[in-house]
């Protein structure tokens, strides 16, 4: 099989999937829940397991860095990770091996290419839950090495611009996909994405309650069909000319750039993505899709 | 009673971790007097708002006593550590919640061990009030849905609390001015503002606090968040007018660039204690030309009624 990236995954990050889960690194528990989504993410392990990958890369909108694009390269991370939104849900122990190496010739790469990046060196460091709840749920034993990427995006300013971002994360792609191919990694991109974004402001009561899970609004819910619609028949150079009109009107998570990148890492094949499954999170949006470049999916199937 | 001292810090961590480089020293110089003028106005608590201590459900107060870990920035990873202590007055914190739920705005208060402190609250609490006697903190968090008058109704409450509870209470609004950052690598020796037209709103700023008109400043605030990109649409200063009692001046002690944004450390002028109406027992202190009985905003959350200005803090987690 070859190298370089062998695959993407849109990887969803809500905490209540992993909350739904109850594995041992968490200390909060649940009664079960988004079973959809849990399921989902099942099959798209076994798809992972099948495509033998070397890394997981995963950019995660919640390591928000205003300041450039930077690279987990630690050798080894361990430690807690509240989630600052969620933390009656996400008090997770985490125990990360990185790809150092990897991470490092993605820094050099995006660097050359123009962009401002670094490498975070720092063994303190507390790793995001978006990073951490993507990797999870496809990968819960972790032992493949991975390689996290923060979002340049702050989400709640004006700037950077949409386009602007885009932008940014389209030559970042291409400078992870160079530093995969240089050093002749098999890797597996993941997008920790919703799409539509808009959720409910208050929690139910308990968290757990799934009869009061739905989609926040039908715009967004048909916006999101839309979407996995096109991607699912392959069609990625539509997919990327609506996203702008996508971005305005579902305001998705992908406005952070993970699904441009990982579409760039991929170099924007037009390769039908399969859907593992697709449903809410707190009013939210979640599809678990795979975009095999090895066909060893469609094999599989 | 307004509050004792009120002041404006950046959330930035540079001033603490590169205080000696050049475009930092007077920030840094400002934060350290500050400190004192902090500890002469001899405050039981000190009420502060982050603009990065990010919410999206509820507000949320910090009620755990005691804060303390190890930080490390999400950019500036590189240049070291942030150790924390921070100590939190539970009983003002707990009161902050009731009085908020109680206000129509569901509260909630935060009490988890390793919960993420945000490098505003850390750095300031470093620079601020690392004495033997460190000042009790109430914090809440800046819930993205909230706009600029619930942020000074919920100071308000907060000063209003702390009156209740007999306590002399000082407000912290911690938090950035523009923000647009430097997109490609500079030598943090030569931080400037990035952009003229910023570091023009900026000073327009300064002039309009320094003046006290709290209706020009309220007026100001918006058109100021969108055009200078004013970090989280400046509910810190929002916080400020009400956790402060209300202000009638302020001092600008020092301005800089925080990596091409914009930084300041100001101190405020509260308005004179006979100003102020008493407030009753749990009644939220509501200072002279506050918008009195403006609604809780949370037009946000129902279809079709988002604001068009809500857009740029309208995507938030999960
Ligand atoms: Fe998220």
């Amino acid at each position: 099989m070859p190298d370089g990236v062998i695959a993407g995954f849109l990887a969803p990050h809500a905490p209540h999937f992993l909350y739904g889960e109850n594995p041992p690194q968490n200390e909060a528990r649940s009664r079960g829940g988004w079973e959809v989504i849990r399921w989902a993410y099942e099959a798209a392990r076994a798809d992972l397991e099948r495509l033998r990958p070397d890394v997981l890369v995963v950019h995660s909108p919640h390591w928000i860095t205003p300041v450039g694009h930077h690279v987990l390269a630690v050798p080894h991370l361990r430690g807690k990770s509240v989630d600052p939104i969620f933390p009656n849900l996400f008090r997770y122990h985490y125990d990360i091996t990185v790809d150092a190496q990897l991470a490092e010739a993605i820094v050099e790469e995006a660097g050359a290419h123009g962009l401002l990046a670094r490498a975070m060196r720092n063994p303190a460091f507390r790793v995001d839950y978006g990073t951490i709840v993507t990797l999870h749920m496809l990968r819960p034993d972790w032992d493949l090495p991975v390689v996290g990427l923060s979002s340049h995006s702050w989400p709640y300013w004006d700037g950077p611009t949409p386009d602007e971002e885009i932008r940014e994360v389209d030559v970042l792609g291409k400078a992870t996909r160079a530093a995969i191919e240089r050093l002749g990694r098999r890797a597996v991109v993941l997008a920790s994405n919703s799409l539509s974004h808009r959720h409910f402001s208050e929690e139910p009561d308990p968290p757990d309650d799934m009869s009061q899970e739905h989609h926040y609004n039908d715009l967004g819910y048909r916006w999101d069909v839309r979407m996995i619609e096109l991607l699912r028949a392959g069609r990625t150079r539509e997919v990327f000319e609506l996203m702008p009109e996508f971005t305005r009107e579902a305001l998705p998570e992908t406005k952070s750039g993970s699904v441009t990148w990982m579409f760039s890492a991929m170099d924007y094949p037009e390769v039908p993505g399969k859907l593992y499954g697709y449903g809410a999170a707190i009013g939210t949006g979640n599809a678990v899709m795979g975009f095999d470049l090895t066909d060893s999916i469609v094999a599989g199937r | 009673m307004p509050a004792v001292s009120a002041f404006l810090v950046p959330g930035s961590p540079l001033p603490l971790l590169r205080g000696d480089e050049p475009p930092y020293r007077p920030l840094r110089r400002a934060l350290d007097e500050v400190a004192g003028r902090l500890a002469d106005s001899r405050p039981d608590v000190l009420l502060v708002y982050s603009t990065r201590w990010i919410a999206v459900l509820d507000a949320l107060w910090q009620t755990r006593p005691r804060l303390d870990g190890v930080h490390v920035d999400e950019v500036w990873h590189d240049l070291g550590d942030l150790p924390h202590d921070l100590r939190v007055d539970t009983d003002l914190a707990h009161a902050c919640v009731a009085a908020t739920n109680a206000m129509g705005l569901r509260a909630k208060g935060v009490d988890f061990e390793a919960f993420p402190v945000d490098t505003g609250a850390v750095v300031a609490n470093a620079l601020l009030n690392a004495g033997e006697r460190p000042i009790p903190l109430v914090i809440a968090a800046n819930n993205i849905y909230h706009d600029g008058p619930t942020t000074e109704r919920l100071g308000a409450l907060a000063l209003s609390q702390a009156e209740h509870q007999g306590k002399r209470a000082a407000a912290l609004a911690i938090g950035g001015l523009s923000t647009e950052f430097h997109r490609a690598e500079i030598d943090l020796s030569d931080d400037h503002i990035s952009d003229p037209a910023k570091d023009e709103l900026n000073r327009r700023l300064f002039d309009l606090l320094a003046g006290g008109d709290t209706d020009a400043i309220r007026a100001f605030l918006p058109e100021f968040s969108d055009r200078a990109r004013g970090d989280q649409h400046m509910k810190h200063l929002w916080w400020l007018l009400g956790a402060s009692g209300g202000v009638q001046g302020a001092t600008l002690q020092a301005y800089g660039p925080d990596y091409g944004s914009g930084a300041a450390v100001m101190e405020f002028t509260t308005v004179s204690e006979q100003a102020v109406e008493t407030p009753r027992p749990g009644a939220t202190a509501v200072a002279p030309g506050a918008n009195r009985g403006a609604p809780v905003w949370q037009a946000a959350m129902r279809p079709g009624r988002r604001r068009a200005a809500a857009r740029s803090w309208s995507r938030p987690s999960p």
